[in-house]
């Protein structure tokens, strides 16, 4: 018997007996579409706590920081995170990018607004570029005459009124600063305060102040936390070359010196961010810049373990949906029985008539397993609005996650997975009916009156 | 009658049903031969065996003895498996209850057998047409059983047992469902159309009047031969018929 005509057949015996079939459908309509809804609210979940972790940092960064050794009297020089280092790490299999930071202290002010111990860290064009900056605000050209900056979104919090002696926690009102007009910068903060407070006899005169621009503030309000908030950034070269017009010959506080006590002829970062291509990557090249002897650290293990616990809640919220179409399943089971039982008749007199017994079972293994296909395809798109329901009606994603974002989640494995379920699911129903139906004795027709 | 060739050899043939701690034996002991062309009636009453008898021809129960040979098989030694496939190939089968599936119309149903066989939809449909055509309902073609009279739903079984070109045509009690004047249009159709294609015919009745049909008579009573008949040719058989099939 050809395929086609199995399946011609197939359909008319579903659509002669339409409310039976209608029904029994429905039951594999309400499996699948728990099953999908379950899973989709683990994902969500998931997908979720992803997206919160990612949003304060980043999932494929790792961050490379040089061996500290427990002998003081060792010198860490082997470690040190260079120029060369950098180079060395962005060499390695997977990585997209590495990225320097050289931080300092420095002082702030703008008119009577001061901010002691504001924090600049350089870092590559490329990181600069991974900012996102509130509008009209542009990244610091590294070719720009002056170092010019982008203020973190919360930085305006930590500067303190010189007049009041009051910061903003205390009063709760933002400094009313100028982003448009430069900024002072002391970089030298020792001398800073040498100056302020001189003790004994060395009068130590105020240090240089630069007038710096500020170009970009990052993205976000005085009030969203991101972990670009409380630091200044600007560009790592144009870092360096202020550093060296401040500081000349002299140590530049934070950078490390030798046994001697001498600074090093070159800049020690603090640390290497390095960019992998995907999160699956990190271990492994985390694990590679360990052996090479620095000190590599992630949120993959973090990460990991959450993932373990996500898969956990979707695998019970899953069970939960499951149990439903596992009844679905009976449903079918006993559709098929009742049937065969109507058709004994017509089933003996194909017997008689010379259609092969393998043609009867796959006739019926067709009819349950259309029940499945029909089930899932319609339980999936049951799911999708169901799914859109929870999302969009009035904070029940809200009230069940604690976080913004959809809560419910169908990835398309999820409706390709939901579908050949139902359909096997519908075989499987079907198996043992269709093997009784391909049993029957051809007799039966010609005994039944 | 000249035919010589037995298409069917029955031997020492026992059938034996245990009913509780008592044997029934339906079938003690038979042999005959039917030739190829001949229409052979089977006679008996109710209990006879004869129904039992034409079951185990078409492979539709197991003998508990002897051995059936059609065209040189061994039908008692065949798997379900290989039964069906020898049913679908040589074999036509005529019911008394018509038995026309009620979801398809009367072409499709003639046309059901050759899909078992995997003919295209095109091809089978149009074969069933030149048979329904030929029993005389090719009118009837698109209506469904229960829209058709009694006699109409069994030249349609007959154009669906011809239709897949059988050695053997069986035929159980095939006008115990009709009167008196469809039954004798029924059977002169049979008669005639088997005669001309050369087919044989196994028909299985209670009555005699209706096994005079035949060229030859097998009467069996309880489970036993007792006599075998040869009917004379009757010259009125002879029929005109302008839908003479071709093939």
């Amino acid at each position: 018997m050809r395929f086609s005509d199995l399946l011609v057949m197939s359909l008319n015996n579903l659509k002669r007996r339409k409310l039976r079939t209608v029904l029994t459908v429905l039951g594999v309509i309400i499996g699948t579409a728990s099953i999908v809804v379950m899973m989709s609210l683990g994902i969500g979940l998931q997908e979720l706590n992803m997206e919160s972790l990612s949003s304060w940092t980043s999932l494929t960064e790792i961050t490379v920081t040089q061996n500290y050794s427990m002998d003081p009297n060792a010198s860490n020089e082997d470690s040190f995170i260079t120029d060369d280092v950098v180079e060395k790490l962005s060499k390695l299999d997977h990585v997209v990018s590495v990225s320097p930071t050289l931080s300092i202290s420095v002082i702030v002010r703008q008119g009577v607004y001061i901010c002691e111990y504001a924090n600049i860290q350089g870092i590559s064009q490329e990181a600069l570029h991974k900012i996102t900056l509130e509008s009209g605000g542009r990244y610091p050209d590294p070719d720009a005459q002056q170092m010019e900056m982008v203020f973190g979104n919360m930085v305006i919090q930590d500067f303190m009124n010189s007049k009041t002696k009051k910061y903003y926690y205390e009063t709760g009102e933002l400094p009313d600063l100028d982003m448009s007009q430069p900024f002072f910068v002391i970089f030298d903060q020792n001398a800073y305060y040498q100056s302020l407070y001189p003790s004994g006899d060395t009068a130590v005169s105020p240090p240089k102040k630069y007038m710096l621009n500020v170009v970009g503030v990052v993205a976000g309000g005085t009030d969203t936390y991101n972990s670009y908030s409380y630091s200044i950034y600007t560009d790592v070269e144009q870092l360096k070359t202020q550093l060296k017009k401040v500081f000349k010959r002299n140590p530049i506080p934070g950078q490390p010196t030798n046994s001697k006590g001498k600074p090093y002829s070159y800049f020690i970062y603090n640390n290497a961010k390095v960019q992998v291509d995907d999160m699956d990557n990190v271990k492994e090249v985390q694990q590679a810049i360990n052996e090479m002897g620095y000190q590599a650290s992630s949120m993959i293990e973090g990460i990991e373990n959450q993932q373990r616990q996500a898969g956990m809640i979707q695998a019970v919220l899953g069970g939960i949906g499951a149990v439903s179409l596992f009844v679905a399943a009976i449903g079918i089971a006993n559709t098929m029985m009742m049937s065969i039982y109507e058709r004994t008749k017509e089933i003996g007199v194909m017997k008689v008539l010379g259609c092969d017994m393998g043609n009867i079972r796959n006739m019926f293994l067709i009819e349950s397993g259309f029940i499945g296909l029909a089930g899932g395809v319609i339980g999936v798109a049951l799911s999708y609005g169901i799914s859109y329901l929870i999302n969009h009606i009035g904070g029940i994603a809200q009230a069940m996650s604690g976080m913004d974002g959809d809560i419910s989640r169908i990835p398309l494995w999820l409706v390709g997975l939901a579908v050949i379920f139902a359909v096997v699911v519908g075989m499987g129903a079907g198996f043992m009916p269709a093997m009784r139906a391909m049993k029957l004795s051809p007799l039966a027709a010609i005994r039944n009156e | 009658m000249g035919e010589t060739t037995p298409i069917i050899q029955v031997r020492n043939l026992y059938k034996i049903y245990c009913v509780g701690e008592a044997k029934v034996r339906a079938l003690n002991g038979v042999d005959f031969e039917i030739y190829k062309g001949e229409f052979c009636a089977i006679v008996g009453t109710s209990g006879s065996g004869k129904s039992t008898l034409l079951n185990m021809l078409a492979g539709l129960e197991k003998p508990t003895k002897g051995e059936i040979v059609i065209a040189g098989k061994h039908i008692e030694k065949l798997s379900e498996k290989e039964l069906v496939a020898f049913r679908r190939e040589k074999v036509g089968f005529i019911f008394q209850a018509y038995n026309l599936l009620n979801t398809m119309n009367a072409l499709e149903n003639v046309a059901l057998p050759l899909s078992f066989r995997g003919m295209p939809k095109k091809e089978r449909l149009a074969r069933a047409q030149k048979y329904l055509n030929l029993v005389g309902v090719g009118e009837q073609a698109r209506h469904m059983p229960n829209q058709m009279s009694g006699g109409q739903q069994q030249r349609v079984g007959i154009a669906r047992a011809l239709v897949v070109n059988p050695q053997i045509i069986f035929a159980d009690e095939p006008t115990g469902n009709l009167d008196s004047k469809t039954t004798m249009e029924v059977m002169r159709l049979m008669q005639q159309i088997v005669r001309k294609r050369h087919q044989t015919l196994v028909m299985v009745t209670h009555d005699n009047n209706l096994a005079s049909y035949a060229d030859r008579q097998i009467r069996i009573i309880d489970g036993k031969i007792v006599e075998i008949t040869i009917n004379t040719p009757q010259e009125d058989a002879v029929w005109e018929d302008k839908r003479d099939e071709e093939d």
